[in-house]
């Protein structure tokens, strides 16, 4: 298993070598460049501007420019936020965005599956009726309605919560963004786990573990959720990525000044740099995650082998 | 306008050379007015600033944060009036040389003295092409060799600011420049502290490394999250700063803004949100604050354009929108309309208008068609509108094409873009009519003027008047106040009889600011406020 883990790690540096090209290629392709602004600079302030960023040097110097700096662990220069590298603007967010999204995420698998487990064992009760009620509406619902009712409620009505914004971690600030990505990614756990141990509790060995005798929650908790846990899993990579480093939305209704917050910045502002560099951080996560999905089949699933 | 008076006779009497003494003019709370115990405030800034650096700082949200932390020769205080900063006095020595006298008592936040040196540095820095300012020919522009030595033609020791001794320091302007009092108020040609930059290179701008000579100092910045100041207590006029802590929040979304505001977080929204000033106006009657700043709303029209290069059509398409209607019901937040590429409030030209803004619609629709019909251009041809993507932008192109359909028979084919793509458009004339507005640099007709000037780098819609140009060059060099405003107005006149552009409003900033900040005004034309005019209220 470790050299499969291996060969998958070493896989990433062609990965990320085609997805920042490709992205390079896209960042200079489109219309519009970082000092293109509603007062035009003059030809000759605009040349003092190229010549500072490098932009005067031909594409592929720039391209190989940022390849050595990116080896050397710099990120480069911000274009839209002048003060700063995007190691360090990177640096800043990052915790910002582990917190809110890593904590959403832990709470969302626990209630999540919690929730599925109850509904697929009360198939058509109440109970299952009304998580799957939470479920459709988490889905239906966007984060952008959900997020300023919260907000309302919270914050305006009963004034017990900050309306927005981040203070070092306060628990204050990160109770509603952690309750709004909570509630969207357990619609989605909740009803793959309700989903697919239904269907596994339907499966022959089930039946056979039932006529052996064997207590409700010997077979649950021993035979049924490993195998319906497989599903899952399998949806939260892409949850993990979304939660951490693209809450664009949630970011921007409670003012976090998270990894979602530089994106939109970075790409609307052609940051280049920032751009890439968050395009590299997102790739190499996303390899990260899924390398530990696949690990996680394993271990759920004896038939899989690495 | 009682306010473009005021401001026009201090202009005048600036100009004139007859200096202003150096009294303390910062926050004045008037006798009587009880201060709250705790005076902090925090302001949305509307965006994350791109920089602290003043000579880098372009936004409006990065210059507020300058404006606190940096203090230039003169300042403006919260009604838009130029007031000494380090600077206690100034006069005009001859049409293009300036003298000003710093005041001795003026203190960076490391204690040491400010001095003509640290000006000269400043402004030397601040056009040197390796510090690459995006406003290095905007304010170059004012100053002898400033052009040139941003472009890297001549050294920056050939531009025209000299130290004469410690607290005396000489600028040459090009030409007579009658408002240089108010541009030295910004804090690109203000001092940055040598030192400083020299020990910490590019991070001297980060909490610690900051030495700063304003009414504030820099405690703390989180990127996207907030900037914090507190009063710096070197700062010569000290005693008349209320504030102690002032924080700025990068908040880019309205609704957000709004809502920190209801539930206390934030005592100051950037710009409500688009069609929420009526409802706000009506629940908030105490915090809601409107008024018009120099800033324009207009669609540019692109002369290389086949159609538009017509003055006939570019005429006909500036009559029949109904800038009433715009104003009222479909913008609906108090911005006033506009015939002119001047605004009101701007100091050196008299706003123009056109004699048809007065005509019933019906007889302005008429002689458009006629002029149309004139052009060739028939009922069912197609004109294209770009704009950036916005629910505003959007819901006044929507309008406007159907004022044009209505009235003219055109149809218009709306075409939304990312900014930087119809920056990109327009910068390049490839568009037809586009989306434009422009916010004033300095109060002077100038930094309109510059939208509709033969050659001018901001001048989207490509027209050329050469008279009008001639009018321009001469009125610039006129040192009568009275003469300069005349020809400019009459350059004014000239160009819009052209139908270079179609104006449409005058901004206002409409925003909630809690009724205990004092200090904040509706009479800014600049919407400039020093933290140092505010105070907080007893409440």
């Amino acid at each position: 298993m470790w050299s499969y883990a291996l060969r998958r790690v070493l896989m990433t540096i062609p990965t990320l070598l085609l997805v920042i090209t490709v992205c390079y290629l896209m960042l200079h392709a489109t219309p519009g460049g970082p000092f293109d602004t509603e007062r035009k600079v003059s030809a000759a302030v605009m040349a003092n501007l190229q010549a500072k960023y490098h932009l005067d040097l031909p594409l592929w110097q720039q391209y190989l420019l940022y390849l050595k700096s990116l080896l050397q662990g710099d990120l480069g220069a911000s274009f839209r936020y002048a003060d700063w590298s995007v190691n360090e603007l990177v640096g800043n967010a990052l915790p910002v965005s582990l917190a809110i999204g890593g904590g959403a995420l832990l709470l969302s698998v626990v209630i999540g599956v919690a929730l599925g487990i109850i509904a697929a064992l009360r198939q058509n009760s109440l109970i299952d009726y009304f998580v799957m009620l939470v479920g459709n509406l988490g889905s239906a619902f966007p984060s952008f309605v959900i997020g300023p009712v919260l907000i309302l409620l919270f914050a305006i009505w009963l004034s017990v919560l900050p309306a927005g914004g981040w203070n070092d971690f306060d628990p204050r600030y990160m109770v509603l963004p952690i309750a709004l990505l909570t509630f969207i990614n357990v619609s989605t756990i909740g009803r793959v786990m309700r989903g697919s141990l239904i269907e596994v509790l339907n499966s022959n060995f089930i039946r056979t573990a039932r006529a052996k005798g064997l207590p409700l929650r010997t077979i649950v908790f021993r035979h049924a959720l490993k195998p319906a846990l497989m599903p899952v899993v399998s949806v939260l990579g892409p949850l993990a990525i979304s939660s951490i480093t693209s809450a664009v939305v949630t970011e921007s209704v409670f003012s976090l000044p998270g990894l979602g917050k530089l994106i939109i910045n970075g790409a609307s502002n052609r940051d280049y740099t920032l751009v890439l560099g968050l395009v590299v951080l997102v790739t190499v996560f996303a390899v990260i995650l899924n390398l530990l999905v696949d690990l996680a089949y394993a271990y759920l699933d004896p038939k899989i082998r690495y | 306008m009682k306010k473009t008076m005021t401001i026009s006779v201090l202009a005048a009497s600036v100009a004139l050379g007859l200096g202003v003494s150096g009294a303390a003019f910062a926050a004045k709370v008037p006798a009587g007015t009880p201060l709250a115990a705790k005076q902090e405030i925090v302001r949305n800034n509307g965006s994350e600033a791109e920089s602290l650096d003043p000579a880098i700082a372009e936004s409006v949200g990065a210059n507020n944060l300058v404006r606190d932390l940096f203090e230039g020769l003169t300042a403006t205080d919260n009604e838009g009036k130029v007031v000494p900063g380090v600077a206690e006095s100034w006069k005009q020595k001859d049409p293009t040389t300036w003298v000003f006298t710093l005041r001795k008592n003026a203190k960076w936040s490391d204690g040491s003295s400010v001095t003509a040196d640290d000006f000269v540095y400043g402004i030397r820095r601040f056009l040197d092409p390796k510090t690459a300012s995006t406003y290095a020919t905007t304010y170059g522009t004012f100053l002898l060799n400033g052009v040139e030595a941003a472009e890297g033609k001549k050294p920056v020791s050939d531009v025209g600011v000299k130290a004469l001794d410690k607290f005396t320091l000489e600028i040459k302007t090009p030409y007579p420049v009658a408002f240089l009092p108010e541009v030295v108020s910004n804090g690109q040609l203000g001092p940055v502290p040598k030192a400083a930059i020299d020990k910490f290179g590019k991070d001297w701008v980060k909490p610690g490394n900051m030495v700063s000579n304003g009414a504030f100092v820099l405690k703390e910045w989180q990127v996207n999250s907030k900037v914090v100041l507190a009063k710096n207590p070197q700062y010569w006029d000290n005693k008349n700063v209320q504030l102690t802590r002032v924080t700025y929040l990068p908040i880019e979304d309205g609704f957000a803004d709004v809502k920190m505001f209801l539930s206390g977080e934030n005592d100051w929204v950037y710009q409500l949100p688009p069609g929420t000033y009526e409802k706000y106006k009506a629940e908030l009657p105490k915090d809601i604050r409107n008024a018009p700043m120099l800033g324009l709303r207009y669609y540019g029209l692109n002369h290389k354009d086949p159609v538009m290069k017509d003055v006939r059509v570019r005429k006909a398409l500036n009559m029949v929108i109904d800038r009433d209607i715009l104003a009222t019901k479909i913008t609906a937040d108090g911005q006033v309309p506009a015939y002119s590429a001047i605004v009101r409030g701007t100091n050196g030209a008299d706003v123009t208008s056109y004699d048809w803004a007065k005509w019933p619609m019906a007889q302005r629709v008429a002689e458009a068609k006629k002029l149309l019909a004139a052009a060739g251009v028939k009922p069912g041809s197609k004109v294209k509108f770009s704009y950036n993507t916005s629910e505003y932008h959007k819901k006044m192109a929507i309008f406007a094409a159907s004022e044009w359909k209505t009235k003219l028979g055109l149809n218009t084919e709306l075409e939304n873009m990312e900014f930087k793509v119809l920056l990109k458009k327009r910068h390049d004339g490839d568009y037809q009519i586009g989306r434009n507005g422009w916010v004033a640099d300095y109060n002077d007709a100038t930094t309109f003027l510059t939208l509709v000037q033969c050659g001018s780098e901001q001048n989207d819609n490509f027209n050329c008047n050469p008279k009008a140009e001639a009018l321009i060059k001469q009125g610039n060099l006129a040192q009568n106040p009275a003469q300069r405003k005349q020809l400019l107005t009459q350059a004014t006149k000239l160009i819009m009889d052209d139908y270079p552009m179609i104006p449409l409003l005058q901004y206002t900033v409409p925003r909630l600011v809690k009724s205990y900040v004092g200090g904040y005004t509706t009479k800014n034309p600049m919407d400039r406020y020093r933290s140092k005019d505010l105070y907080i209220i007893k409440h």
